[in-house]
């Protein structure tokens, strides 16, 4: 048989994959195997912190939502508010009263003192 | 202001009180006194450590560092509950072989109280990147003099505690001490055991 080259095929496949890795640091974005491996991690990452994103998140809002209502003297805690909101049936997420805390603090501190009544 | 005359009690802490102040960034931070007198070691540290990483604050954020400058006082006044004054050791190992060193609670505030709470702080903190920083901003002192008395200060309230009931041995054994010490002072008053246990008996 003839000697076939198999031209630019690999080429194609691999500017692909340097173009992902484009702003990777160091040689992450410079030598092609190692942006292969590199891709890959960064493509894993992604997939398992689309989760951890939602945690962390809940996680700080429930962080600064504590911070804000121990700082009023009449409520006591995160978890009381909680408790208090629940059996109030209010659907406030913490996502929510997270951005009170910071941005409107006594419509927070409404809602609570209403709630403790 | 007195605050003046206080500043220039201890003149050779000035240069360890004032370290790296001006690597702390953005002065909208506050000034907060705690007093360490009469507190318990840990729960004081507990609460420290919560303002010092900035999580008393609704813009919070893990990223940064955005706690409030804490002033400790009477750090040589900080209590300890059980025997930890003489049982609880300090342990470090300086790298040799055989040679992990060991110094007791007493030994320590006898050398140098503010490492106590300093301690028992950053070992509350969270190991990252931020807890040099986090450190820089904690200010111990022994007494109750200290040279920021020209900043806005806000002292610390404690939130209040509930102290557990003592547990009936305990409670025995104090109430054995408070007899005894009762009996002593009916009898001869210049005893110097007499003497001990009165003081023991306040004490509880």
């Amino acid at each position: 048989m003839t000697r076939i080259r198999r031209g630019y095929i690999a080429r194609r496949r691999r500017t692909k994959i340097r173009l992902f890795a484009s702003s990777f640091r160091g040689a992450h974005s410079r030598l092609t195997r190692t942006i292969i491996q590199q891709k890959i991690k960064a493509l894993f990452s992604a997939y398992r912190d689309r989760d951890r994103h939602k945690r962390n998140f809940r996680c700080l809002w429930v962080t600064r939502i504590n911070a804000a209502i121990r700082e009023n003297a009449a409520s006591c805690s995160y978890s009381t508010l909680i408790n208090n909101l629940y059996k109030r049936q209010l659907l406030l997420n913490r996502k929510i009263l997270a951005q009170l805390a910071i941005l409107n603090r006594n419509c927070l501190y409404l809602i609570s003192n209403d709630t403790i009544k | 202001m007195a605050s003046q005359a206080a500043s220039s009690a201890f003149n050779g802490n000035m240069k360890k009180a004032l370290a790296g102040l001006k690597r702390i960034n953005l002065d909208g931070l506050r000034w907060r006194v705690f007093d360490a007198k009469g507190q318990v070691l840990g729960r004081l540290a507990s609460q420290i450590s919560t303002v010092i990483q900035g999580k008393d604050k609704p813009t919070y954020a893990p990223y940064r560092d955005d706690g409030d400058m804490c002033i400790v006082l009477n750090a040589k006044d900080v209590h300890v509950t059980g025997k930890k004054m003489t049982d609880k050791f300090y342990r470090w190992h300086t790298g040799y072989i055989g040679h992990l060193k060991e110094r007791s609670l007493k030994d320590q505030m006898a050398k140098d109280p503010t490492e106590v709470i300093r301690k028992a702080v950053l070992r509350m903190l969270p190991r990252n990147k931020l807890r040099d920083d986090r450190d820089l901003k904690l200010r111990i002192f022994p007494d109750s003099e200290h040279p920021f008395g020209d900043r806005p200060l806000e002292a610390y309230v404690m939130p209040p505690r509930r102290v557990r009931e003592m547990q009936p041995r305990a409670r025995r054994a104090m109430i054995r001490a408070q007899k005894k010490a009762e009996q002593q002072e009916q009898g001869g008053n210049d005893k110097r055991k007499g003497k001990k246990r009165e003081v023991e008996a306040e004490l509880t």
